[in-house]
């Protein structure tokens, strides 16, 4: 076998192992409980969670993600490693590890004063939008930093030689630039956020009907045995992950102007 | 006017100091020196992109220094030009006027003479990616003057373009200046295009000024060695004084036993170490059997060709004197050339008019 078929041969072998999984999924549908658990209210609860809560989730960490990805992308400040070396913690701390963080933050003294003076997240559904944010908000900005850095500032340095000011200079010159692979760093990140379990479970728990999301709905499922419920979920979740990625590649990266 | 005073840069790798620069208004300046010399660092403290460690800039009186890059009127063409692909060229060029909140009506009757000038008509509509590189400078450049800056700032503005772009670039930077009067700082390396555009030229290497001037003065007076060699200059020989010439207001300066006769200053003394410049363009070569003028007797010398090449507009040709065995290179117009009939070893004359001579004193 030469040396194109064994490289090829080892690609197949890959897309033939997730296939099969995603395949063996399609051995429960159809069954009489499949259908139940389709109906079941708690399914749709849980579902309509994970797209609420991740799309606030990732909203918020948007809004924090954008300035400091340009800050990191443009600037140079004390601190700027420091900073950069922080927003990979959580993409390396296991997610659970990070939402028993939380729990431990939120019985100091000053967790306690933010749940009672402010809002409640342990075992509620604000803690489910923080966890999410807590996972997502590091990689919104490393996406985003990058996405910014193809961007020359050059373009940012001759418009202000023109006349804008920088926030003028943000919004016409590199936001326009930039938009489509803040986009897809959106996108990416929203798909992180529905996807996210350990962080949530550990610090939002897994209460049906109340702070169960789609990944902690698999779990829960298939340790009660449903595995019909189970699959739903997955199959959900998996149109959830080829329709980022479309998008993500529909949107493409860059600039192009003809 | 432009006024720069004491800028001083100090980064990890890299500093200056006490930089000064006067640019009179209408003014096309040239900052000329070797790649890597700081010439980019300069240019983005007065842009406003740089925050020098001390110094002052005032442009047209005002103090700048401490100003962001909007507040200050000077617009910048970098070497990529950074045309902004998401807007047409129309959209582009305007993008100064409505950032500084200026009336559009006021500028149209200029931008459309820039835009005749710079012959772009046609390309209003069309976005950066379908230009092509010379029709990119050109709407950099109107770009950058559309808003009337009090400075423009051009760093690089011919380099890496093909030779018909860059003669076409050169005129029409030559028209724009001419015709509407900009102050205008050039950043570059490229001595040819100082020499073609420049009214005043400082010549910025190793972090110094090493000197200011009209082209005339830097090309024909370099002040020092260093400039010399810079602007590529040949014939350059290191000197001492031998004698007085019998003649009381001359002297004899020699190099490897060849002697030239010179007039120098009141204040020159015997044995003080110089430089010799000899200009190739002002170098003569004798035709046999013709008379020579009195003036051309002091600086007579024989020797053979050594090599010649026709450089399109001049020919380049090398003498080797015979005493001192001294290499002098030579340009001579193409039709001399042909009437002088040279070969390679052939034995000539040539005599050195007072013109070709410049004396550089350490």
């Amino acid at each position: 076998m030469g040396f194109r078929h064994t490289l090829i041969g080892a690609a197949l072998v890959i897309f033939l192992f997730y296939f099969g999984l995603i395949l063996s999924l399609f051995y429960f549908i159809g069954g009489k409980g499949f259908w139940d658990a389709w109906l079941n209210s708690n399914t749709l609860y849980s579902i309509r969670l994970s797209l609420v809560a991740a799309t606030i989730s990732t909203f918020l960490a948007i809004l924090i993600a954008l300035p400091s990805a340009y800050a990191l992308s443009r600037f140079e400040f004390i601190g700027k490693n420091i900073i950069d070396t922080i927003l990979e913690i959580p993409m390396l701390l296991s997610p659970i590890a990070l939402g028993a963080a939380f729990l431990i933050f939120f019985n100091t003294p000053m967790g306690k004063l933010i749940q009672e003076k402010g809002i409640y997240f342990v075992f509620e559904i604000p803690g489910v939008i923080l966890a999410q944010f807590a996972t997502v908000a590091g990689l919104a900005t490393r996406l985003m930093k990058a996405s910014l850095d193809e961007i020359s500032p050059r373009y940012e340095a001759v418009a202000r030689s023109l006349g804008s000011s920088p926030w003028k200079t943000f919004y016409r010159i590199t936001l326009p630039l930039s938009y489509k692979g803040l986009l897809a760093s959106g996108i990416l990140s929203w798909a992180k956020a529905v996807g996210e379990f350990g962080a949530t479970v550990t610090l939002a728990g897994a209460m049906p009907g109340k702070t169960e999301t789609m990944p902690i709905a698999i779990f829960t499922a298939l340790a009660s045995a449903n595995i019909e419920k189970a699959v739903i979920l997955i199959l959900i979740l998996l149109l959830i992950g080829i329709g980022t990625l479309y998008s993500v590649r529909f949107i493409g990266k860059g600039y192009r102007y003809d | 006017m432009i006024k720069i005073e004491g800028l001083t840069i100090r980064l990890k790798t890299f500093e200056f100091s006490d930089f000064n620069l006067a640019i009179e208004r209408g003014e096309f300046h040239f900052l000329l020196g070797p790649t890597g010399s700081g010439k980019t660092l300069i240019l983005e403290s007065i842009v406003g992109l740089h925050r020098p460690r001390k110094g002052k800039i005032w442009i047209d009186g005002k103090e700048v220094q401490g100003l962001p890059p909007e507040k200050r009127e000077v617009s910048y063409v970098p070497q990529d030009l950074a045309l902004f692909p998401h807007l047409n060229v129309w959209e582009n060029i305007i993008y100064g006027i409505k950032a500084r909140g200026l009336q559009l009506k006021d500028y149209e009757s200029y931008i459309g003479d820039l835009i005749s000038i710079t012959k772009i008509e046609t390309l209003l509509e069309r976005y950066p990616a379908r230009l092509s590189g010379g029709e990119k400078k050109r709407v950099a450049l109107l770009r950058a003057l559309a808003s009337k800056p009090k400075l423009l700032i051009l760093d690089e503005p011919l380099t890496g373009l093909d030779p018909s772009i860059k003669f076409e670039i050169q005129q029409l930077l030559k028209t724009l200046h001419s015709s509407f009067r900009p102050t205008i700082l050039c950043v570059s390396h490229d001595v040819e295009e100082a020499y073609l555009l420049a009214d005043r030229i400082t010549v910025f290497i190793d972090g110094k000024v090493e000197q200011v001037g009209t082209k005339e003065e830097i090309f024909l007076k370099p002040s020092s060695n260093k400039v010399a060699q810079f602007l590529g200059l040949r014939n350059l020989y290191p000197v001492s004084t031998v004698a007085k010439d019998p003649d009381q207001r001359r002297w004899l300066l020699g190099v490897n036993g060849l002697l030239f006769s010179l007039p120098m200053p009141p204040d020159h003394r015997e044995g003080e170490k110089l430089n010799l410049f000899i200009r190739p363009e002002e170098v003569m070569i004798l035709r046999e059997g013709k008379p020579v003028k009195e003036s051309l007797k002091r600086n007579i010398f024989e020797g053979e060709i050594v090599d010649f090449m026709d450089r399109g507009r001049y020919h380049l040709v090398h003498f080797q004197s015979q005493e001192g065995n001294l290499l002098f290179e030579i340009h001579i117009p193409n039709y001399a050339f042909r009437n002088l009939d040279l070969w390679k070893g052939k034995k000539v004359r040539v005599a050195l008019r007072e013109e070709s001579f410049w004396v550089i004193r350490h």
